[in-house]
């Protein structure tokens, strides 16, 4: 009885091996859109030296603030670019050709060299509110830089408290060592939802699974033959990633193989879990995969604190992302990728996501049919 | 011709909303995601928690952590005994900062010799980690020039936000989002049209009509354009109502703009679908043509950051241009001039792609 | 013992009994035919019997268990081939084989298996690329893989050609040896003769259960009590073709193949055909499924795109103008292929308008196609809900909605009931009295004798072309299934 029930797993996940390989949009999606993010994450997007571009616009005729344009010119920060005519300015800023501007109004100098806040114009583009907030922080901080250098520094004084700012586990705060280790939560979560959601919903399509159930294969049967073949598809995936992520990027990863691959599968089997719960429920590949990508992944994308601060949304959200399998397996793979191993951070996430499996494990069980519906 | 047209139009319309589970889907999810972001998501720090190491244990350094716990940033704060400690909260991720505090510290004060703190960020949320490090500066900086105030020359920084006084994330996140949800809707509606007429055979009879391939294509396009804008719409109209979304522009460009930009992801959407075989195969297409325009939109990390190549990649993303022209029209009442030449680069992204996908279909008949 | 043993068996489904009342034996060792029209309960029954589905009240035994209960002893002892065969289309052969080996535990030794139903070549082919003979094949063979008590096949036989069918009877019957029972339901009558026992449904209930020659001597016989049996047909003036006008284009030739050719890499699916069909007239492609009658078909109607020549319709090139050629075209699918989630009266309406009808006109002519076809009942039901006559009246009307000269139909009756085919035949042969020019493939030979010329394909070559009679002749036969079997059989010598 157990050989033969090993044979008939066997058997069934041989079948979805041959099927997975013969379609190439599931190759698609377990190492094309992977590759693909981590790339665009790698090199297309960039989150920490974001040069912001700025108008500026001198009225002040004193020689001394010609240096101050020039600390505008010359920073790494921001790309500037003078302008003679307000307005124009004013209309690149509406045209999002600009993303701020600084105004030095004609008796800026005055003030400074009578030792009196002298006043600077600092106007950003507000629907860029990302940017905005460099917008305003930079200018700042060109600004303090080049009147501590110039003429009128003599009557600064150093502050009386300097706080020392240390970064733990990622020191030059590289997002790229943070956001390429999410991408991976987030493809684990695509094949393990997207890809499972559509795979009983075809059989139903096709007719095929009233072939298996006349057969002696049983619910067990059927649950594991599913699980175990996107199981095996999702850890090749990650698997890859991994390698990409550590081998050819080059992200600093401190933490064990072991104990990724470890919880990765823990992750994955409640994915699968969602993605086979929708399949078993829908029968039709549409509204199981709309379901799937509105219930599994825009959560898992926007909720899991990968891109939004889970401890700044309103109270009963953040209750909510508790039910986001995502959310687990993001906490632990950035801590295991920059922090190395944290016992009490593996053990927590562990068995928050060993709970949702099996629960998941069970309700898809108990909801798989081993007879037609009623329905002709 | 224009009755052929009609037919199909119609046809396509009952053939999407007749399933009052399809009907569901389509509306249901965008508008209920587009609610829960608005309120969930942003990208201020709240609610931080830290630790402190206050070796001090004097007035002012007790002074400085009621700074800290006065702020607006900060929601608990936990009292280490040694390093030890300091390292085991941060380990654990319980806090995301922690505060030390030398045994020099009110002496220095006292006497008006600089002093300085250590602030130790968790790096491993490394976006919210460089915010929390500017609070938490913020905060000591403050303190500092409240109990020793900088006399002489200094700058006196007049800021102004644009369009968005106080920078109100939700707006921006906002009008982001429907961009997000309408390509998105549009999408799946357009990719799996032409798919799944090809899987259950209906594709055939439409081939052997009299139907030329710029019929079909003009009677797939309509439906799917005319339920993503109005879609849209709806959900610009409730963010206006529910979330106070400021309106400057013209409503008659936003439509304009509406119309066009969505026409282009339709094309997108009809290309990919005249290249697939299946349905799964459609849905995976359609996906993967998304993920990367919503990275590459501007909406995580500004165009004109980017490497030059991928800039170039960018002029195909009707997202990036349906974001600049919505922004531009809600928030800063964009001029006409301006919206044209964005409308021109979505036409010619929608030309191209339903050019292509007309021609695929006379290949596709082997 | 008998295999099953049923007693007032009753499924309802929505108020409506699929199985209503039923009680029946199935005797052990012998071929028992399930027959009847759409709808009547067949699939029901062996779902039920099977134990895939659970009956409403009554008793059923299957191999002295009860299907319900027992589902998992009976299964082992069971090879269920249900509608479109169970195949995984994106396995190959053997892979399909392997997969059903596995699940019956039985050795994967299937040289007799693979010789015998002669797949031994494609064995690493997709499944999905076989023909429809070879799928059938297939499906079976995974069927008796696991030397199965009871063989439940849910009609084998649709959509296959007359060869092929005859293969598969045999192939049953060398394993019926063996002390196997098989339950076979189907469509085609003749095959229902041969069979040990038929059983005839209708409407969920049992009107014949008995030896099929005590009903008639021969096929054409139990055929004509058949039909009685299921209420008689009455032929009647054919209203559909009454409301048809074919406007006269002085053309003597209305459809022409000139010169067809397709070629996929080395192998010629159609070798250089020609035919020209004279107004009025039914011209009949038969052949056995993969012999290129079908490909000829979709190069006719603009489907797939000829590697050499070209085809007219009513003077107008396909290629050149497709979109004239068509509209002189009315176009039936193999398979139902309307809309199924839009309602009848949608569907109609939405063909009239892709034929280019507006206004009025258009409304006169939806209505008018309504009365015609007796849709009056089913206007607002969804088209996919429809029992399949209903569904193949449908199609016949969407391809009609525009008074079209010429009409193409491929395998229109496969897997419709006698009642229904003779009714449609009775259109088909009306219109062409009216004037429409009729394409037609078929797997139906008794079928074939209402074409009025038939062109017989084979290896991608039309290999005769004539009347029936004509073709009789020269295969030195009386029916046109000996006639068939005997040309093709002659070829490949």
């Amino acid at each position: 009885m157990q050989i033969s029930n090993i044979k008939i797993i066997k058997a069934l996940v041989k079948k979805e091996f041959y099927q997975i390989i013969r379609d190439p949009s599931s190759i698609l999606i377990a190492f094309v859109i992977p590759l693909l993010l981590l790339v665009i994450y790698r090199f297309g997007i960039n989150l920490d030296t974001v040069k912001v571009t700025m108008g500026i616009k001198n009225d002040d005729p004193a020689a001394e603030i010609q240096t101050l344009v020039k600390s505008f010119g010359h920073s790494e920060y921001i790309k500037s670019f003078v302008y003679e005519d307000k307005d124009l300015m004013y209309e690149d800023l509406v045209r999002s050709k600009l993303r701020g501007m600084v105004i030095i109004p004609n008796n800026f100098s005055v003030g400074l060299s009578r030792s009196q806040p002298a006043d600077l114009l600092v106007i950003t583009d507000g629907s860029e509110t990302n940017l905005a907030n460099y917008a305003q922080s930079y200018p700042q901080f060109i600004a303090n830089q080049w009147l501590a250098s110039s003429k009128y520094k003599y009557d600064l004084k150093p502050p009386l408290i300097t706080p020392e700012l240390r970064y733990w586990y990622n020191q030059d705060i590289n997002s790229h060592y943070f956001i390429m280790p999410g991408s991976i939560a987030i493809t684990t979560t695509l094949i393990g939802i997207l890809l499972t959601a559509l795979v009983i919903a075809r059989e139903w399509e096709r007719g095929t699974m009233e072939a298996l159930l006349s057969t002696r294969v049983k619910r067990i049967h059927i649950v594991t033959g599913k699980y175990i073949p996107y199981f095996i598809l999702g850890m090749l995936s990650m698997i890859f990633s991994l390698f990409v992520c550590i081998a050819v990027f080059k992200i600093p990863f401190n933490g064990s193989l072991a104990a990724v691959l470890a919880v990765g599968s823990l992750f994955l089997f409640t994915c699968i879990g969602v993605g086979l719960l929708i399949s078993t429920n829908l029968k039709d590949q549409f509204l199981a995969s709309q379901t799937a990508l509105a219930v599994g992944f825009m959560p898992a994308l926007m909720l899991s604190g990968l891109m939004f601060p889970i401890n700044s949304m309103p109270l009963g959200f953040q209750w909510f992302t508790h039910i986001i399998p995502t959310r687990y397996f993001v906490q632990f793979i950035l801590s295991e990728f920059l922090a190395g191993t944290v016992w009490e951070i593996v053990y927590v996430n562990s068995v928050f996501l060993l709970v949702f499996g099996g629960l998941l494990f069970m309700t898809v069980y108990k909801k798989t049919g081993l007879r037609l519906e009623d329905k002709c | 011709m224009l009755n052929r047209i009609a037919a199909l139009i119609k046809k396509e319309f009952l053939a999407i909303w007749k399933d009052p589970r399809s009907r569901m889907i389509i509306i249901v999810p965008p508008i209920l995601q587009l609610l829960i972001f608005a309120n969930a998501l942003t990208m201020e720090m709240k609610n931080i928690d830290m630790v402190v190491l206050d070796r001090s244990g004097t007035v002012e350094s007790r002074e400085l952590i009621s700074e800290f716990d006065n702020s607006r940033w900060f929601r608990k704060i936990f009292y280490a005994h040694n390093e030890q400690d300091v390292r085991h909260y941060i380990e654990t991720q319980k806090v995301q900062l922690a505060l030390e505090i030398n045994n020099d510290f009110a002496s220095g004060i006292k006497r008006g010799k600089p002093v300085s703190v250590q602030l130790i960020v968790d790096g491993r949320q490394t976006n919210a980690a460089g915010i929390i490090g500017g609070y938490a500066s913020q905060v000591v900086s403050a303190y500092s020039s409240e109990i020793s105030p900088a006399k002489g020359a200094s700058i006196n920084f007049v800021v102004r936000n644009w369009f968005n006084p106080n920078l109100e994330y939700r707006w921006y996140l906002l009008c982001s989002t429907i961009a997000i949800l309408a390509l998105v809707t549009t999408l799946m509606l357009t990719a799996l049209s032409i798919a799944r007429e090809r899987e259950l055979g209906t594709f055939d009879q439409l081939i052997v009509s009299p139907l030329t391939p710029f019929e079909i294509l003009a009677g797939k396009t309509v439906p799917p354009l005319i339920i993503s804008v109005l879609l849209t719409l709806f959900m610009i109209l409730m963010s206006i109502i529910f979330f106070k979304l400021p309106f400057k522009g013209s409503i008659f460009w936003l439509l304009i703009s509406t119309v066009i930009a969505l026409f282009s992801i339709v094309g997108v959407g009809l290309f990919i679908s005249s290249l697939c075989k299946t349905q799964q195969q459609a849905i995976l297409g359609a996906f993967t043509f998304q993920m990367p325009a919503v990275l590459l939109s501007g909406f995580i990390s500004p165009v004109e950051d980017m490497p030059a190549l991928v800039q170039y990649l960018t002029y195909a993303n009707p997202v990036k241009f349906f974001m600049i022209i919505t922004k531009g029209i809600i928030f800063k009442g964009m001029q006409p001039a301006d919206i044209i030449s964005n409308l021109i680069a979505l036409l010619l992204i929608a030309f191209i792609t339903l050019s292509a996908a007309g021609w695929m279909f006379k290949r596709k008949l082997d | 013992m008998n295999t099953v043993e049923i007693k007032n068996l009753t499924k309802i489904f929505d108020d409506v009994p699929a199985v209503d009342n039923l009680s029946l034996n199935i005797k052990k060792g012998e071929i028992t035919g399930l027959i009847g029209a759409d709808g009547a309960g067949k699939t029901t029954l062996m779902r039920l019997i099977t134990g895939l589905m659970i009956a409403d009240s009554g008793e059923i035994s299957t191999l002295g268990l009860n299907p319900a209960a027992d589902k998992a002893k009976l299964n082992p002892k069971i090879g269920y081939m249900p509608q479109k065969f169970g195949l995984y289309e994106d396995l190959t052969v053997i892979e399909n084989l392997n997969f059903y080996a596995d699940l019956k535990n039985t050795a994967h030794d299937f040289k007799k298996m693979l010789e015998f139903t002669d797949l031994d070549k494609f064995q690493h082919r997709l499944a999905g690329k076989l023909s429809g003979g070879m799928k059938q094949k297939l499906g079976l063979a995974c069927a008796l893989l696991g030397t199965p008590d009871f063989l439940v096949l849910d009609e084998p036989s649709v959509g296959v050609d007359p060869i092929s069918r005859r293969e598969l009877m045999k192939l049953v019957k060398e394993y019926l040896n063996e002390g196997m029972s098989v339950l076979w339901s189907t469509a085609y009558l003749d095959e229902a003769h041969s069979f040990d026992t038929a059983v005839v449904l209708d409407r969920g209930k049992v009107i014949f259960e008995g030896r099929p020659f005590s009903l008639g001597a021969t096929s054409k016989a139990f055929e004509a009590e058949i039909i009685k049996l299921m209420g008689g047909y009455k032929k009647e003036e054919s209203l559909i073709a009454k409301s048809v006008t074919v406007q006269d284009y002085g053309l003597e030739f209305t459809v022409e193949a000139c010169n067809l050719v397709k070629k996929y890499g080395d192998f010629y699916a159609v070798k250089d055909n020609t035919f020209c069909i004279k107004k009025g007239e039914i011209f009949g492609l038969l052949g056995p499924n993969g012999a290129g009658k079908s490909t000829s078909f979709k190069m006719m109607c603009g489907l797939s795109a000829p590697t050499q020549g070209t085809a007219r319709i009513m003077g107008t090139d396909i290629l050149a103008q497709p979109s004239k050629a068509r509209s002189h075209l009315g176009y039936m699918a193999q398979k139902f292929s309307l809309y199924e989630k839009l309602t009848v009266g949608q569907n109609l309406e939405f063909f009239a308008g892709v034929y280019g009808l507006a206004g009025k006109a258009k409304e006169e002519r939806i209505n008018g196609s309504i009365q015609v076809f007796g849709l009056e009942e089913y206007v607002d039901r969804k088209s996919g809900e429809l029992p399949l006559g209903y569904k193949q009246r449908l199609s016949l009307a969407c391809a009609l909605i525009h008074n079209p000269p010429v009409l193409f139909l491929d395998e229109p009756t496969s897997g419709v009931d006698v009642l229904t085919r003779m009714d449609f035949w009775n259109h088909i042969t009306s219109l062409a009295a009216k004037g429409v020019t009729i394409l037609i493939t078929t797997h139906f030979m008794d079928e074939a004798e209402f074409c009025d010329r038939i062109s017989l394909f084979y290896r991608g070559e039309a290999i005769a072309v004539g009347t029936p009679d004509e073709l009789k002749r020269k295969a030195h036969a009386d029916t046109m299934e000996e006639t068939f079997v005997n040309l093709i059989r002659s070829q490949s010598k």
